[in-house]
């Protein structure tokens, strides 16, 4: 009886200061910050006033629209090319470690680093001018990051942020496919399947698990990014975060950064509910 | 080894900063100073000015290291931008215990600092050092020491913005004009030659988030243009500066929107011709002191206006160590120390006390500019707005959001300062607050 009453505990006990943990750390500032955003500022009675402050800012609709554009294109791209760089390591072809190793360099580097390098390199004196100058490709240094040029922009944070994390993709997609035995590549093999075939009806599916956990913590890490753009934009492509941070600092106004936290914690929530959805097994699927 | 040293460190620091709390409270219960009896302990100091590592470093090294030889109190030095640096002194009165004795703020914080209730008042202070005799203040900083009927700081050292350049660039200077007493149209004509000459623009604004061009727009432009920063926000003068501000920033290097502190791009020579906070601009000066001029503020139709920016010191509200804070407030305000503070880092005395002779190199390209800017006979001061409280944080968007929407986005200019108008009038009338000079002192400020 005693015994019974122990072990019926004991799971619990043991996720116990995990869930401590969890509810002091994350769940109440959550709840703080979701109240913070709700709150008016003058009566100090919940409210909807920073929200409505927060919509009819005019950095506001740029910032929805440039946060989701930037995840759109680079998430993928971090996807694909995560994925062949995983699948390449995978061949384990002569230096493949010194390549996994230079790969993962940018995990080391912090946002605003990463920032500060590619800044450095796009900058009108920087290392790309510096570069086309010395190979006589240019007659002057040009500037790329201007106002007059937004494709530049985007494609510079974007670039950025696919050398800064598409490191943590491989990594993730790297062990799952050490998890896929190597009988059901053989027995495609076998049926005469190509690589493509392989990659669609094997690899894939069973990679889903380990796709499934990359994709959520790379959108979620996208929707949280703004160093990076900061640098190399200002604030002609607001994002999210960067708002939240502009006006708790710059603004001094915790009500309103807290609104535009709890929108990137309902976006963040609500992409991940469809990854979760979307990428679950089929009836009758091997789960991965 | 370095992990048990600096954990071992924290934990004496930790005691430290624990016995002192208790002898702080021991002595005030006992209604007796808290130094009595005791070794010295560390008195934290905490500022949002001489942010950079290397004004860190002076500010230890060379300027408190001073005081703490000479007093033999320790200070602990913490720098941080507005956001920490409120935030740090908030977190302290809500929790009731104060490590922090002695702060330095601008003096546009202050009234942030002065609704919160964090800071003491000061006047028992200034008579203290009246006092003593050896030094005066100037009496505009004085002025502006007071908020409400209470003294919230004791003047510190102040600084303006001007614009530096290369002295290269002056030989595009409009020809027959003199630097040192730019018009608005000489600073267009001349990036317009820049332009011409190189082929890029190389005029440089500080645009970026925390940039602080927004000074610019309502401390010198539209003073300048329109002779008030508030009340003739939406004037047909205002409309005119708008559309010389949409030339200006035709001739504006395009990447100013990244741009911070305009040493940077001074230094790398993106930017020949910058506007900026002196001390923003003085790492490149210093530097370089051949190649770089300092120069006044344009004038515009209503003259020359300039931001003339305050730092002051004050006692916290709970300080633990109100004898140490005040020998550390008299010995920073010593005229020598002010020199020492213009020569170590470039910020200008607040006492005529001060030997201005003792100039050389970099501070004399520093000061040369910027006497030619505060003596011109056109000149006119602008305060940063006090009053706003709580809100003061939301006076500067107002216009840098006006500069993105007509500037950057090319809106109707008219309907833009309506707009903007509607939230900087709501913003004066909810707080109550004064038009800050050269605005007539009206209460609340009301816009034409």
């Amino acid at each position: 009886m005693v015994r019974s009453s122990r072990a019926a505990w004991a799971p619990y006990l043991l996720v116990l200061p995990t869930l401590a943990f969890l509810g002091v750390f994350i769940v109440y500032p959550m709840v703080q910050a979701f109240l913070l955003g709700l709150t008016n500022p003058d009566t100090g009675r919940l409210g909807t006033a920073p929200v409505q402050q927060m919509i009819s800012d005019l950095h506001f609709v740029p910032a929805v629209r440039d946060t989701i554009v930037i995840t759109a294109i680079a998430i993928p791209l971090q996807l694909a090319l995560g994925l062949a760089m995983a699948m390449l390591v995978q061949t384990r072809f002569a230096g493949h470690g010194i390549f996994l190793y230079l790969c993962a360099v940018p995990i080391g580097i912090s946002d605003l680093a990463a920032g500060l390098i590619w800044l450095s390199i796009f900058t009108e004196r920087g290392y790309l001018n510096a570069l086309l100058f010395a190979a006589g490709r240019v007659a002057q240094p040009a500037p790329y990051l201007t106002y007059d040029q937004p494709g530049w922009l985007l494609a510079a944070v974007v670039l950025t942020e696919v050398w800064r994390a598409t490191a943590i993709v491989m990594l993730i997609l790297l062990s799952g496919l050490q998890l896929i035995p190597r009988d059901y590549l053989e027995t495609a093999q076998v049926f005469g399947a190509g690589p493509w075939q392989t990659l669609r009806h094997v690899t894939l599916p069973l990679l889903r698990a380990s796709l499934q956990t990359a994709l959520v913590i790379r959108t979620i890490l996208a929707f949280e990014v703004f160093a990076p753009v900061m640098m190399l934009t200002g604030r002609l492509l607001p994002v999210l975060a960067g708002e939240s941070y502009l006006w708790y600092s710059l603004y001094r106004n915790p009500h309103v950064a807290a609104a535009y936290g709890t929108l990137i914690l309902l976006l963040s929530g609500a992409v991940t509910w469809t990854y979760l959805r979307v990428l679950r097994p089929h009836p009758g699927e091997v789960a991965g | 080894m370095s992990d048990r040293q600096a954990v071992r460190l924290t934990r004496r620091q930790f005691i430290a900063a624990a016995s002192a709390l208790a002898g702080a409270t021991a002595a005030i219960r006992l209604g007796r100073s808290p130094a009595f009896g005791a070794a010295p302990q560390e008195i934290v100091f905490t500022t949002d000015q001489l942010i950079p590592i290397q004004e860190q470093e002076w500010a230890r090294n060379s300027l408190l290291s001073g005081f703490t030889k000479a007093s033999g109190i320790p200070v602990r030095f913490i720098a941080e931008p507005d956001g920490p640096y409120v935030d740090r002194l908030t977190a302290e009165a809500k929790a009731g215990k104060s490590t922090i004795s002695v702060t330095g703020a601008l003096h546009g914080l202050y009234p942030i600092l002065l609704s919160g209730g964090l800071v003491r008042d000061m006047a028992p202070l200034q008579k203290q050092l009246d006092a003593m005799k050896d030094r005066t203040f100037y009496k505009d900083l004085l002025a502006a020491s007071h908020m409400g009927g209470t003294q919230v700081f004791i003047p510190w050292m102040q600084a303006t913005y001007a614009f530096a350049a290369t002295k290269s660039s002056l030989q595009y200077f409009p020809k027959g004009r003199n630097p040192m007493r730019m018009t608005y149209d000489d600073l267009l004509a001349w990036g317009r030659n820049l332009q011409q000459a190189g082929g890029q623009r190389r005029l440089g604004f500080p645009v970026g988030p925390n940039g602080l061009y927004g000074r610019f727009l309502h401390g010198y432009a539209y003073p300048s243009f329109t002779g008030a920063q508030v009340k003739r926000f939406k004037s047909p003068d205002a409309v005119a500066m708008w559309q010389y501000l949409r030339r200006l920033w035709g001739v504006t290097h395009p990447s100013s929107f990244t741009y911070e502190f305009m040493y940077e791009p001074l230094l790398s020579g993106e930017v020949l011709v910058a506007w900026d906070h002196t001390a923003r601009l003085i790492p490149a000066v210093r530097q370089k002191p051949d190649d770089f001029v300092v120069l006044p503020s344009p004038a515009g139709p209503r003259g020359r206006s300039f931001i003339s920016v305050i730092v002051g010191l004050s006692l916290t509200k709970n300080a633990p160590d109100v004898d140490g804070g005040t020998k550390l407030i008299e010995y920073l305000t010593r005229p020598s120390t002010q020199l020492v503070t213009l020569q170590g880092d470039g910020f200008f005395p607040v006492s005529p006390e001060v030997a201005k002779s003792a100039t050389s190199g970099w501070v004399k390209v520093v000061a040369d500019g910027v006497s030619a800017q505060a003596g011109a006979p056109d000149a006119h001061t602008a305060l940063l707005p006090v009053g706003l409280g709580a809100r003061t944080a939301e006076f500067v968007p107002i216009y840098t959001d006006a500069f993105q929407l007509i500037v950057i986005q090319g809106k109707n200019i008219q309907d833009v300062l309506n707009d903007q108008a509607r939230k900087l009038d709501a913003l004066y009338r909810a707080q109550n607050a004064v038009c800050p000079p050269p605005d007539p002192a009206l209460t609340p400020c009301k816009l034409d």
